[in-house]
């Protein structure tokens, strides 16, 4: 009866209005107790009878426990954590001095801002909610659901039987919105995932539900709902009580099963802290590159190749900003702060109709929001690196910022890198300014600014610098509970320059650059329970500077050239409907219609048709006026996925997928260089296109914390641009004569088995793949490998990750990864010639041979510092060894004519163990 | 602080590393003809060499020899080149007329034919300088050159250095080798010139000459006027090269882009660093084909142009900080057979200690044979143009 009542009791708490849940009572009212072997009826009956505060209880949870304590001048709820923690009770103090005990965190919101801070409960556990008395015959359902029952609209109000409720999920310790969450009920099977901004809506039937909610960072929430009509309700979740910011326990449990989207990996920063990276510095690329899937041709490089696509094929978007450099340092680091991402999501092989315009995948990187509710900051100290970031409200509770910055002092590394990188300097910063403010309940704003910069020279006196250059406007809308919209404006800008001063008569700069404005508008429809709408149009202006080669200084004679800008506009509209067909099939069934049109002015060389391009062969050259069309491409791209589900733990998926890319990187390097260079489709250089077909099997295993599938694809790739022997693709005037477009195939089969949740957790990863391409075309010129199919750069079929966390407390865990792919496939020589005084190579056939298997372990220790709250600082520390064994995993292979002879060298860039240590400090 | 630590901890070893690599693939037998060389369209030497592609372990260069080597002209007629040694073809003053195409055409002993495209004669402005200037302790030299015409455009020069090198010690002894009455062999040692006594001068007077082994092109496409001032030659600090005296010849050619870029893909292809910015390597496609089966690949590039030489000296004297230093030291050996059996064969003699009485030599001094003998590193035969 007292558990009854109990319930009741919470209820109306939960209903109460905002400002009366504003403290009376003293939470921090002192008491002093000194009990030996006692009760804790005795110890309950002691308090109660000497202060105003009242304990509400189940008498199993305290029978046959006895304790002793002497304590004197304590604030209650200290006293009250001295003594239930141990027993992992959790307790709870309201307004009226009522005492809540429980086996589970009841009320989960609540139970971290008072745990922590010790102030009395004073925020309301769900914002902007349709209240009614729950209906008493309801009886509180089994433990491992929330007691509460939540009633959502007016009883006596019809609206059908299919009700629509929506808000946001967030954060209760910051007010952080939780992306990517599923929303759903069991029976009959209905879900939804939340978007970006942590918004959801959801059609359900009328009645009584039990609604889980489950997503990385937060403890799962499975909540009693009783649906009368339409209405609204915040969900706020919890993470972890021992750490200070969002740590993560569980994931998505059954998002692997239930989604019908295939081939997409979800990444929070928390896991991506745990991969030991080298020098410590944690870097999304590189834990991106644990996935099945996705490689990378060689240590220092960051582009990344994914299901068999080239490292211009992804599209990368921080908070829809496109960057087209995600690198620092010759790559050897990702450009992005790892305090100031949320989570990082990467989509290989369904790619949601809202994206488009690379072939084979987009890696979508969100950063938090700012603490809504006080002032924090951290700092990061690392071999390499320092980071300094702040966060706050602007106004509480409704609007926040981020700023944070990142620089090196990196240039002793060059000491220890090989002779290559001798005498070279690096230095490079990265800036990011984030703010977000809900005008009201229906509008936010969220802003994004974004630079980074790198200046190098590489063992030279040529000195390079490029740069990334964001800004993005969105504006989410909240038409109906059932119609919402995201309008995202923005521009993206990366450019490069080189410079060379040492000899006056020719010092020069050479200057790239791209800039695009874009817009966006998304829309969401939640039609009904079975149809859920997503549709909206995107906007893309282009404008490129292929190239700016100046004088440097008075004395130089180079001749400034300008190979002409060229001007392009891409417009996309696209729909999806999500269609739940039954319980147990779901279809996404996307489409998205792409247009593309180079504009002038510019003027075009004309070549005859059937004949090799070639300088000579220039026809005539067309000048195009300013805005007048040049060239339209367009047409149709399919987005399609089906799942099916075979039980509660197992389904099939199956996916269809076609893509269309409008601009290309040239690049004659193996790694994706800062300076290669990017042109826009036009007459000579036809957009690429690629499709993919896809098939997968997901289980889950026990009780869905062990998660495994097998996913096969097979892929094709129309005019991915090559380049030809000897191919010249900076400032060159009329580049079509020197590249050629390639046919590419890609397939394989990946298979993941991933422990999400306990002390030890991880991944197992192991993907076979090929990736070949073929340029048999005659009228391109020299074909490659006599038009046979050649391994890509990046076709390494084996390869197997591990990556293993495992939790002693919660102050100490320990991570360990481990690799190994076949060896990348490389142009060797076939022989010599004598030539200029020394023996020269003969090269033959591209990519007959392959450089030596890689292999690597890692290991690393994190240590959080005590926990006490009251500290001005709290500080943890991340040591680790990168390359354990010290294994010499070969980055190139190459060979030079020294002296006379031909010499060959194996070169490895992290070619011994390399400790480091990182210390992390966060600040109030 | 720890993080200190860390940072001396890391910086006492390096963790990059560059190991020799011997491919495990056996190479095919290739074969291919390789023609360098240059067309002098004036006065002096026309140089071809043929050679044949060998295997990537073989590091041996196969001339090709017995070849029929001729420059034709578009009007068919034809001047042979003369096989001076192995698989190399010299011309001499071939005075072409600079309004003429020329061509190389190749008749190998096998009886294959090739030919190279016609080229047009180019114009090769003189070098106006060839100077050198102090660049921290370096000496660099660098090399000058303009077209008033301005269409010279790509350049390439060759060049072959010769220094004269002293050897650290005279050497007025030898050693000689003669056998016991019981057989054994028995060492003494004795003047080099029993009348005068005096010092073997060839082995105190040497000359040494490296040609280049890189390939230098320049350019000047992207300029506005036609004007080179590239670095050429870097002389480490202290090299021996600059130890009494130096000199260079610098040969000058005028490419067509052709024959650059050809030049420039050799270049990438063998002399790049393995860094991750270097270009992957190419094919070489030339001017030369194989006209009795054109699916044969051949490499080469050949141009016509009048070939521009400049030869500079450089004198020790000039540089009075230049401090070569070989470390030579000399022992004192007992003229003993036993002694020298043990201590001295592999030192040379260098001069005596003589009896005053008697004049015979009690003992003498010897140093190791690169302090001795010039000849271990050059040639004692003083060059034509040696001042």
């Amino acid at each position: 009866m007292k558990l009854n009542k109990y319930i009741v009791f919470l209820c109306l708490m939960i209903f109460a209005n905002t400002t009366l849940l504003y403290a009376q009572t003293d939470t921090t009212q002192k008491i002093s107790l000194q009990l030996s072997n006692a009760t804790y009826q005795e110890l309950i009956k002691n308090i109660e009878s000497n202060t105003e505060f009242h304990f509400f209880y189940d008498d199993t949870l305290l029978r046959n426990k006895t304790f002793t304590i002497n304590i004197e001048k304590v604030a209650i709820n200290q006293a009250l954590a001295l003594l239930f923690n141990p027993l992992n009770i959790y307790f709870n103090i309201d307004k009226d001095g009522h005492i809540f005990l429980s086996k589970d965190p009841l009320l989960n919101l609540m139970l971290p801002d008072n745990y922590f801070t010790g102030k009395p409960y004073n925020k309301p556990v769900l914002n902007n909610v349709n209240y009614n008395e729950p209906d008493e015959n309801i009886n509180a359902q089994e433990a491992l659901t929330d007691k509460n029952l939540y009633i959502i609209g007016e009883k006596n109000q019809s609206s059908g039987n299919i009700i629509n409720m929506a808000g946001y999920i967030k954060d209760a310790k910051n007010g952080e919105p939780i992306a990517g969450a599923s929303i759903y009920i069991d029976k009959p099977r209905i879900g939804v995932t939340s978007d970006q901004n942590g918004y959801y809506s959801i059609s359900l039937p009328r009645g009584k539900h039990i609604l889980h909610v489950q997503s990385l960072g937060i403890r799962d929430i499975n909540r009693q709902i009783l649906l009368y009509s339409d209405g609204k309700m915040n969900i706020e979740g919890i993470g972890s009580i021992m750490t200070l910011k969002n740590v993560i326990i569980s994931a998505q449990k059954l998002s692997n099963v239930r989604g019908s989207i295939m081939g997409v990996q979800k990444l929070d920063i928390k896991t991506v802290k745990q991969i030991p990276v080298v020098f410590g510095e944690a870097d999304i690329l590189r834990a991106v590159t644990t996935l099945p899937g996705v490689k990378t041709v060689g240590e220092a490089s960051t582009g990344l190749n994914v299901r068999g696509g080239a490292a211009d094929q992804n599209l990368i978007l921080f908070n829809d900003a496109t960057i087209y450099n995600p690198s620092h340092f010759f790559g050897m680091f990702s450009s992005f702060n790892p305090e100031l991402i949320n989570n990082v999501e990467l989509y290989k092989s369904s790619i949601p109709a809202n994206f488009g315009g690379r072939l084979s995948s987009v890696l979508d990187i969100n950063s938090r929001e700012g603490n809504k509710k006080e002032f924090t900051g951290s700092a990061g100290i690392g071999l390499l690196t320092s980071r300094v970031n702040i966060e706050g409200p602007i106004e509480k509770d409704k609007s926040s910022f981020i700023l944070g910055g990142r620089s090196t002092y990196s240039n002793w590394l060059f000491n220890l890198l090989p002779d290559q990188y001798k005498n070279s300097k690096a230095d490079f910063y990265d800036l990011n300014l984030l703010i977000n403010n809900q005008i009201n309940k229906n509008n936010t704003i969220y802003f994004t600014g974004y630079i980074s910069n790198d200046h190098f020279n590489l063992n030279s006196d040529t000195a390079y610098g490029y740069g990334n250059k964001n800004i993005s406007l969105k504006w989410k809308h909240i038409f109906t509970n059932k119609f919402n919209s995201l309008f995202t404006a923005g521009w993206d800008n990366y450019s490069y320059q080189i410079n060379s001063q040492k000899l006056p008569i020719s010092a020069y700069q050479l200057g790239f650059g791209i800039n695009q404005n874009y817009f966006k508008a998304h829309f969401v429809y939640n039609m009904s329970s079975k149809h859920n709408l997503d549709f909206g149009l995107n906007s893309l202006y282009y404008n490129l500077s292929p190239g700016t080669y100046e004088p440097l200084g008075n004395k130089s004679l180079v001749v400034k050239d300008v190979v002409s800008n060229e001007q392009a506009i891409e417009n996309a509209l696209y729909a999806t409907d999500h269609y739940t067909i039954n319980s147990k099939l779901k279809l996404d069934a996307g489409v998205r219609v792409s247009m593309y049109s180079a504009l002038g002015p510019n003027a075009i060389n004309t070549y005859p048709s059937g004949s090799p391009r070639t300088e000579d062969n220039i026809v005539k050259t067309i000048q195009y006026p300013s805005g007048g069309i040049i060239k339209t491409y367009g047409g149709p791209e399919f987005r399609i996925g089906l799942r099916y589900v075979i039980n509660e733990t197992m389904s099939l998926k199956a996916g269809y997928n076609s893509q269309r890319q409008y601009i290309h990187s040239l690049s004659n390097t193996t790694a994706m260089a800062p300076t290669d260079i990017w042109k826009l489709s036009d007459p000579n250089i036809k957009p690429q296109m690629g499709d993919q077909i896809s098939f997968g099997i997901y289980k889950n295993l026990k009780s869905n914390t062990i998660e495994t599938s097998l996913e096969f694809y097979y892929k094709n790739m129309e005019n991915y641009l090559d380049y030809k022997s000897g191919a010249k693709l900076v400032m060159n005037h009329h580049i079509e004569t020197d590249v050629m477009g390639t046919q590419g195939k890609a397939y394989g089969a990946e298979f993941l088995i991933k422990k999400i949740a306990g002390k030890f957790n991880g991944w197992l990863s192991y993907t076979w793949s090929r990736t070949l391409l073929r340029m048999n075309d005659p009228t391109a010129g020299a074909i490659i490998n006599k038009g046979a199919y050649y391994p890509s750069n990046y076709d390494k079929p084996h390869d197997f990750t591990l990556i293993a966390n495992y939790k002693f407390n919660h102050r100490f865990s320990m991570s360990f990864n481990t690799n190994y792919s076949t060896g990348r496939p490389i142009t060797l020589p076939i022989g010599v010639f004598s030539y200029g005084g020394s023996l020269r190579t003969l090269y033959a056939d591209r990519n007959a041979y392959r450089i030596p298997d890689y292999f690597r372990t890692d290991f690393s220790m994190n240590i959080e510092g005590n926990h006490k709250i009251n500290q001005l600082t709290h500080n943890s520390w991340s040591i680790g060894v990168y390359n354990l064994t010290g294994q010499k995993n070969p980055y190139s292979i190459y060979y030079v004519s020294e002296k006379g002879a031909v010499n060959g060298y194996k070169l490895s860039i992290f070619g011994a163990a390399i400790p480091y240590i990182n210390l992390n400090i966060r600040f109030k | 602080m720890k993080n200190y630590i860390t940072y001396l901890l890391l910086l006492s070893f390096s963790f990059g590393c560059k190991e020799k690599y011997v491919s495990p693939v056996v190479s095919p037998a290739t074969g291919y003809l390789v023609v360098e060389g240059v067309i002098n369209s004036g006065a002096g030497e026309t140089n071809i060499t043929l050679s044949r592609t060998s295997k990537l372990n073989s590091q041996a260069i196969l001339f090709e020899t017995g070849a029929k080597v001729a420059v034709q002209s578009e009007d068919n007629s034809a001047i042979p080149l003369k096989e001076i040694s192995n698989g190399h073809f010299l011309g001499t003053n071939l005075n072409l007329n600079t309004a003429k195409k020329y061509r190389l055409s190749i008749i190998t002993k096998d009886g294959k034919t090739y030919q190279s495209d016609f080229s047009s004669v180019k114009n090769n402005p003189v070098i106006d300088s060839v100077n050198w200037r102090r660049e921290g302790r370096d000496v660099q030299l660098y090399v000058n050159t303009h077209d008033p015409n301005n269409n010279t455009k790509y350049y390439q020069w060759e060049y072959a250095e010769t220094w004269e090198i002293h050897s650290y010690y005279l050497s007025s002894l030898k050693y000689k080798v003669g056998t016991s009455s019981k057989g054994a062999t028995t060492y003494s040692a004795v003047y080099n010139d029993s009348s005068t006594y005096g010092p073997d001068m060839t082995k105190y007077f040497c000359w040494k000459t490296d040609p280049s082994t890189t390939i230098m092109t320049g350019t000047t496409s992207n300029l506005a006027s036609d004007v080179i001032n590239l670095p050429l030659i870097n002389i480490p600090a202290d090299s021996w090269k600059l130890n009494i005296l130096y000199s260079v010849n610098v040969k000058q050619y005028s490419l067509s882009q052709g024959r650059y870029e050809f030049l420039q893909r050799i270049k990438k292809n063998t002399e790049g660093t393995g860094s991750v910015f270097d270009a992957q390597p190419s094919e070489l496609n030339g001017n030369i084909h194989c006209t009795s089966n054109p699916n044969e690949p051949v490499i080469g590039y050949v141009d016509v142009c009048p070939v521009q030489e400049k030869r500079i000296f450089i004198n020790r004297k000039s540089l009075p900080d230049w401090n070569y230093n070989q470390s030579c030291l000399e022992q004192e050996i007992p003229n003993v057979s036993d002694s020298i059996a043990i201590k001295a064969l592999f030192l040379l003699p260098t001069y005596p200690n003589t009896d005053p009485m008697t004049g015979r030599i009690i003992s003498f001094f010897a140093a190791p044979p690169e302090c001795v003998d010039c000849k271990l590193k050059g040639s004692s035969s003083k060059p034509s143009f040696w001042p």
